[in-house]
């Protein structure tokens, strides 16, 4: 297994690779459209300024540069290569203490057959497969197989953000489904992280979708912890419609404390009283219903009930309008109360937001109240008022600013603002 | 579920995994590219009566989304560049989605608003939601406060 292992590694600082990655992201917006005329070249660049406070009182400007692209059809369609990451710079107080920092968000060179949907990716991959929900520097693969099965399966080494422990880690896991037509799509997967060879983490699972018939569908997930041997989470849905004018869904899941918060990089997941309780369970159901009144008019209610083993109950409910007064303008208003048994799952939260397009340019507004039964730090109230404008220069190059002002219990006054420029290259887009 | 039976489940998948590429379905590979243009949030029913139906992009989309994703993630490639997804399932992101996004008023993106307050009470009622993207990844600014 280890062979296969690619050196993107965080903790194996900058490779080769990773450099060349990083260097192309930096001359990526002034290269590429020259170059994007001889292969087949498309992405997105997106340059943000945003000026904020943090929660330690500082003033923050910070530059970022985010660039995506696809580098595709080099003669066929078989091998194609992926990327995306940004680069920040701190033009006043710096952030995280560092003035400028970057980020490599996926890179991988992939192999694509014209059957059985096989792909084999190599690099820095995103991995969705059943339990798995990981980034990889290491390789994925999957294919279809006879009779409706299909088979995947990645190794590498688990790229996470400041994991405090050193030593070699290594992941990896799998998933074997079974499709049958339009019935259903069944799969048990499995992942496994041995750091220094101990086992770190191992979890299980089964996916489940099933449409026993058009405008019915059952959807879930259940995994299991192998190291602390419980169930983590069950997670399941049941969606209606859309019949004629209404859909409905309803969503109910499991939680053990214990199982699901293991093995978390930072704090706030700790199982400790007075944080989370530890050996609590939560049982969340959920429904929603959503109406179309007419083709402009939307209405939609919503519940959700938290049953904890240990905190008790919290239900939160309430229901949402919108109305497209064309297909470029509308407005929506929202609703929803928070009642639990413990203080601050006491509020009451309201949205109003407005939306058009005048011109080429698009504006928003978005205003967003919570109003809390019992004070928190003397506040019983905190707000949020948003505008935005975004201004469609042409089919490639957008620019928008927006700014925040939000009062809350942590801030008098919180002053957020942001500028954009967007620029889309080559052919092929996507969202 | 024991150890031994992750062991060998993985020790099927590899040797399986090979001789699926070699000797299988024979089924023509997805395309890599919607084939019509769909709108910000595309009804998939609009055009599909099978089970791809079922993806409509409506408010309940965010949270169900992702069990379709663990199944067929190929299905959404042919839609979404992976740095869209990258925008929620950040690896070490400074900004959050709803800064990136003012302007798309209408899209479900977590933490809108003031967050640094509502957090504490969003993140009692479920931690597990956050435990999702803040667990193992994307959690720096956290630690400020979180040490
Ligand atoms: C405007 C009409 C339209 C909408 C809306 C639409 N599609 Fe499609 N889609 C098509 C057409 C046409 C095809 C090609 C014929 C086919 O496979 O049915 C297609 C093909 C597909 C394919 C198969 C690609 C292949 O090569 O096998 C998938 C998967 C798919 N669509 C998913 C979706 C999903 C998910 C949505 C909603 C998010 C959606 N579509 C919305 C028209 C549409
Ligand atoms: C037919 C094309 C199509 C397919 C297939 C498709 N999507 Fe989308 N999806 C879209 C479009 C268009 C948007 C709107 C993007 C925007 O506004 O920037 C969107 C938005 C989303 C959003 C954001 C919703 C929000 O409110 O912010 C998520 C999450 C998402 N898609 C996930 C998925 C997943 C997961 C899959 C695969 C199971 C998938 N999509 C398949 C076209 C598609
Ligand atoms: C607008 C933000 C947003 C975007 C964009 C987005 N997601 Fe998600 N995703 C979420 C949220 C929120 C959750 C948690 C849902 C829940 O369980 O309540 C989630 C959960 C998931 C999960 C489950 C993770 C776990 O650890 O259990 C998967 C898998 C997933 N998303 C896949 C995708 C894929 C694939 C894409 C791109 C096609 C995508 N998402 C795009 C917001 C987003
Ligand atoms: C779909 C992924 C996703 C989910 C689910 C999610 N977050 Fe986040 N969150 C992000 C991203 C991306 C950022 C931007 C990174 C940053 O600011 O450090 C962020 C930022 C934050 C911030 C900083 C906000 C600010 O204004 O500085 C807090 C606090 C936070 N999240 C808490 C939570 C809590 C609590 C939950 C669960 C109720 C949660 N998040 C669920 C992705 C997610
Ligand atoms: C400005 C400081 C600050 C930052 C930054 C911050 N938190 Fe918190 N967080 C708190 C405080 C204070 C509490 C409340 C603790 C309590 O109730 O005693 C809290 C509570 C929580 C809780 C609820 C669990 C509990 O113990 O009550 C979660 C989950 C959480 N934070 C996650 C996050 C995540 C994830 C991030 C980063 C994306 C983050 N926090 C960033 C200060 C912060």
């Amino acid at each position: 297994m280890k062979s296969i292992n690619l050196c993107l590694s965080e903790r194996s600082g900058p490779g080769a690779f990773r450099l060349l990655v990083l260097t192309s992201l930096l001359l990526g917006p002034l290269l590429f459209p020259a170059l994007s005329a001889a292969v087949n070249l498309s992405g997105d660049s997106r340059t943000y300024l945003q000026s904020r406070e943090t929660a330690i009182d500082q003033n923050i400007l910070g530059v970022y540069e985010y660039l995506d692209f696809a580098v595709q059809n080099v003669g066929n369609e078989t091998i194609s290569f992926h990327t995306g990451g940004w680069l920040r710079y701190d033009l006043r107080d710096e952030q995280f203490g560092r003035k400028s920092n970057n980020d490599l968000q996926y890179s991988y060179l992939s192999f694509r057959a014209a059957t059985d949907n096989t792909v084999v990716n190599l690099g820095r991959v995103m991995v969705f497969e059943g339990v798995a929900s990981e980034r990889v520097d290491g390789v994925y693969a999957r294919t279809d197989m006879a009779a409706g099965f299909g088979i995947s399966a990645f190794a590498g080494n688990p790229v996470e953000t400041n994991s405090d422990l050193s030593g070699n880690d290594l992941i990896y896991g799998g998933r074997i489904g079974h499709q049958g037509g339009d019935l259903y799509r069944i799969g048990v997967s499995a992942l496994k992280v041995e750091k220094d060879s101990d086992d770190y983490r191992e979890e299980q699972g089964v996916d489940l979708w099933l449409h026993p018939m058009n405008k019915v569908d059952i959807t879930g997930r259940s995994s299991y912890n192998g190291v602390t041997k419980g169930w983590m989470e069950h997670a399941y849905a049941l969606s209606l419609g859309p019949f004629d004018k209404v859909r409905l869904n309803t969503e109910a899941s499991w939680i053990n404390y214990d199982d699901y918060f293991f093995r978390a990089t930072i704090s706030a997941f700790a199982l400790q009283p007075g944080l989370l309780t530890p050996h609590e369970g939560v049982r969340i159901l959920g429904q929603d219903i959503s109406y179309a009144a007419t083709d402009k008019l939307y209405f939609t209610a919503d519940y959700k009930n938290f049953n904890y083993d240990i905190a008790g109950n919290a239900n939160y409910y309430g229901g949402k309008v919108n109305y497209a007064y064309s297909s470029v303008s509308g407005s929506g208003f929202s609703y929803h109360r928070m009642e639990g048994e413990s203080d601050r799952l006491q509020y009451d939260e309201y949205r109003l937001y407005g939306y058009t397009k005048i011109d080429r340019t698009n504006l928003a507004v978005d205003v967003i109240d919570i109003s809390y039964a019992n004070a928190i730090n003397g506040v019983d109230n905190s707000y949020s008022l948003s505008v935005a404008a975004l201004y469609d220069l042409n089919e490639a190059w957008k620019m928008g600013a927006d700014a925040e002002y939000s009062r809350n219990p942590d801030f008098d006054r919180d002053v957020r603002a942001f500028v954009k420029v967007l620029y889309r290259f080559g052919s092929k887009g996507g969202v | 579920m024991t150890k031994t039976s992750t062991k060998l489940l993985l020790s099927l998948v590899v040797p399986l995994l090979l001789f699926g590429m070699y000797a299988c379905a024979h089924t023509t590979s997805m395309a890599t590219v919607h084939p019509t243009e769909v709108p910000a949030f595309p009804v998939c029913s609009d055009c599909h009566t099978d089970s791809r139906a079922a993806l409509n992009h409506t408010s309940d989309f965010s949270t169900t989304h992702k069990f379709y994703a663990v199944q067929n993630k190929q299905a959404c490639t042919i839609c979404h560049k992976e740095s869209f997804c990258s925008d929620c399932h950040a690896h070490k992101e400074e900004i959050k989605p709803s800064d990136k996004y003012k302007d798309s008023v209408e899209r479900a993106l977590p933490h809108r608003g003031d967050y640094l307050n509502q957090h504490k009470i969003d993140g009692r009622v479920n931690p597990a939601s956050c435990m999702k993207c803040h667990g193992r990844s994307n959690n720096e600014r956290c630690r400020v406060c979180h040490k």
